[in-house]
């Protein structure tokens, strides 16, 4: 087991995640995993999220530090943990924060076999990579780092809150195959990036031919802030205001997109499946209420250069320091721009091996009722792999899990996730039936639990649904 | 796995969910937290020529030159507040055969003196120009003083002077500011 351990290991790397719902992917007890794969095998005949309690999802972590490394009690100094762990870290690593809430999610299985569904739900996301190089200067000051340059170019980050309104088919096309697709309308309330960004800022000695004793020269800079659903906020007084605005946008009230989601399952035969799919293939076009700022050029500052002019009585000398402020404003003028712009969705990609075994009956003798269906395996076991475009790449991750059918209104799936936050995420989910109420819960890094503070990431769904089961 | 054995693991999962908690951790370290910045940065600079110190049409000697700038920064509110010390480098290259007196006053909006300091700087040749540094430290009460600045006015003072004066005084300047957030 361990050698199979290192080679997965090796195949992923040691990537990081966000977004990933590795748990509630293939388990097919919870209608919501359908919105991770539409091309995957639907076991009920209709579903009914519960509005509002169908999907709650939260998702935060940082891939380089845990709350444990700053805070611990200890009798070190907290100020020398940060500075550890500022040069510790790298300009790759980065934090980020998830949440998800479903207002409705409904599905049913047409008399042409096609399973429709369809619903709406809110969206945030954010990630910041970290800006080492800004940290250092921000911590330390530039007194020990003389010619170093430090890079503007590592700020990156981006944050969404989005309305997504989608509708998918489903349809098993032969005995191994089953394709599906969702279309997906965003809805934009509010939306930032400052992405691709460039430049250096360096502190340099000067010699004996320098007109100062230093020269502070910010190099090549082209540093760009894109913000839509942002101007018109700041003239709002108050908090309530601000909120009120932003949900006046959910029903279609900001900026638009369109994107799918693609998926298959293709059973090789009884024991082996694969499946794989991609979410948000698509864009987001900003072009109201957007506001872009960019700062970009060159300048080497060396302090104010005095003349002392002779001056009659009562005459003032030059204005040296606002026409300094002048000179750095033409030099790196800070522009407001208000081009509308595309941003692409972060695709995420998931894919499964499967090994199931077992055939699941729950009621202990023949399986009459399930003849004609899907054939439920009791345990599945497989790999599963993740990844998400994010600014800097992918972000990826690899599962080992293990699904098991308890009885047939209890059944659960285990997980162990490679990804950079750490080596040993271990995550368990519960999808229980009561009547036709289910209720799941899927959560990761268990092991952490004893102590969350040690954890890197965290990440949470859950939610009730109402399932109506073939006959 | 067999169903005996699920189950209790099922439990302890469940259990250790719902109990998870936070600990061996102070929080109350963030108050601790302090960002320490040392920043260097040029302060001003200036070239001054012998004849600045002749008014060749009177053929008048001028014993006192001065200039004065903002320093806008200085009296900021936040450096108000951050502002630990503050150590000003003067750097003199004199190659006027005379000795100079300079003086720093440094000014706030109203220009009531909030803060004085003088140096002398030695006599140089056009030939042999000679180096002269001063160094002035500012950390407790009087950081009060200098972070209420708003201008400083250079004066540079000589002895005596005439149409004949040659060289030039040079100065280079910076701070270093000892923040703390």
């Amino acid at each position: 087991m361990q050698h199979y351990l290192t080679i997965i290991l090796s195949l992923v790397g040691f990537f990081a995640i966000s977004q990933n719902k590795q748990i509630l992917y293939g388990f097919d007890d919870v209608p919501q995993s359908l919105m991770l794969n539409p091309g995957m095998k639907v076991t009920q005949k209709k579903h009914y999220g519960i509005p509002f309690l169908s999907q709650i999802h939260f998702n935060g972590g940082s891939s380089g530090v845990s709350v444990y490394d700053i805070f611990k009690d200890g009798s070190d100094n907290i100020n020398d943990r940060i500075t550890a762990k500022i040069f510790e870290m790298k300009n790759t690593d980065f934090f980020t924060a998830t949440q998800q809430l479903e207002l409705i999610n409904f599905g049913w299985r047409a008399k042409n076999e096609i399973y429709f569904s369809g619903g709406i739900y809110q969206e945030f996301d954010f990630i910041a990579y970290f800006p080492r190089d800004l940290a250092i200067l921000a911590w330390e000051g530039n007194r020990d780092y003389l010619d170093y340059e430090f890079d503007l170019g590592e700020i990156s980050t981006t944050g969404d809150f989005m309305t997504v309104y989608h509708f998918g088919l489903n349809k098993q096309i032969t005995d191994k195959l089953t394709v599906g697709a969702r279309l997906k309308l965003y809805s934009s309330m509010f939306s930032y990036r400052s992405v691709n960004n460039a430049g250096t800022f360096v502190t340099t000695l000067g010699d004996e031919n320098s007109e100062n004793i230093y020269e502070h020269t910010v190099r090549n800079a082209d540093v760009t802030v894109e913000t839509s659903g942002y101007a018109s906020l700041r003239e709002l007084d108050g908090a309530s205001q601000v909120t009120n605005e932003i949900l006046g946008r959910a029903f279609f009230g900001g900026n638009f997109g369109v994107g799918v989601d693609l998926g298959f399952t293709y059973d090789f035969n009884e024991a082996w499946t694969l499946s794989a799919s991609a979410q948000d293939v698509g864009a987001i076009f900003h072009s109201k209420d957007v506001e872009n700022y960019r700062a970009h050029g060159n300048y080497t500052l060396d302090g104010i250069n005095l003349i002392f002019p002779p001056l009659s009585q009562g005459e003032s000398t030059f204005p040296y320091y606002d026409d300094l402020e002048d000179e750095i404003e033409r030099e790196i003028p800070i522009d407001t721009l208000h081009n509308s712009y595309t941003q692409l969705r972060p695709v995420k990609f998931n894919a499964a091996l499967s090994f199931g075994f077992g055939r699941f009956n729950a009621s202990g003798d023949c399986d009459c009722l399930n003849m004609g269906g899907g054939k439920l395996h009791k345990q599945n076991v497989g790999l599963q792999f993740y990844s998400i475009f994010r600014p800097k790449g992918p972000q990826m991750a690899g599962t080992l899990f293990y699904h098991r059918r308890l009885t047939d209104y209890l059944s659960a799936k285990a997980t162990y996730t490679v990804d950079s936050y750490s080596l040993s995420n271990v995550g368990l989910g519960v999808s229980a039936d009561i009547g036709k109420i289910n209720f799941y819960i899927a959560a990761d890094n268990l092991i952490k639990y004893g102590n969350l503070a040690k954890a890197k990431s965290v990440s949470l769904q859950l939610g009730f649904n109402i399932i109506i089961d073939e006959e | 796995m067999n169903k005996t054995l699920f189950l209790p693991i099922f439990v302890v999962c469940i259990c250790l969910f719902f109990t998870g908690c936070i600990k061996n951790t102070d929080f109350d370290q963030a108050e601790d937290i302090a960002l320490t910045p040392v920043v260097e940065l040029d302060l001003i600079y200036f070239n001054l020529r012998a004849e600045q110190f002749f008014d060749s049409i009177n053929s008048n000697p001028i014993l006192t030159v001065r200039d004065t700038t903002d320093i806008k920064f200085l009296d900021d509110g936040t450096l108000q507040e951050s502002l630990k010390r503050a150590e000003f480098y003067f750097n003199f290259t004199n190659s006027i055969p005379r000795s100079f007196q300079v003086d720093f006053q440094f000014l706030s909006e109203v220009n009531d003196t909030t803060y004085v300091t003088q140096t002398s700087v030695s006599q140089g040749t056009p030939n042999a120009p000679v180096i002269s540094e001063f160094i002035e430290n500012i950390e407790g009460d009087d950081i009060l003083q200098l972070t209420k600045a708003h201008k400083v006015v250079v004066s540079v003072t000589i002895p005596s002077s005439d149409e004949n004066l040659e060289g030039t005084l040079n100065l280079k300047s910076k701070t270093t500011y000892f923040l703390e957030y």
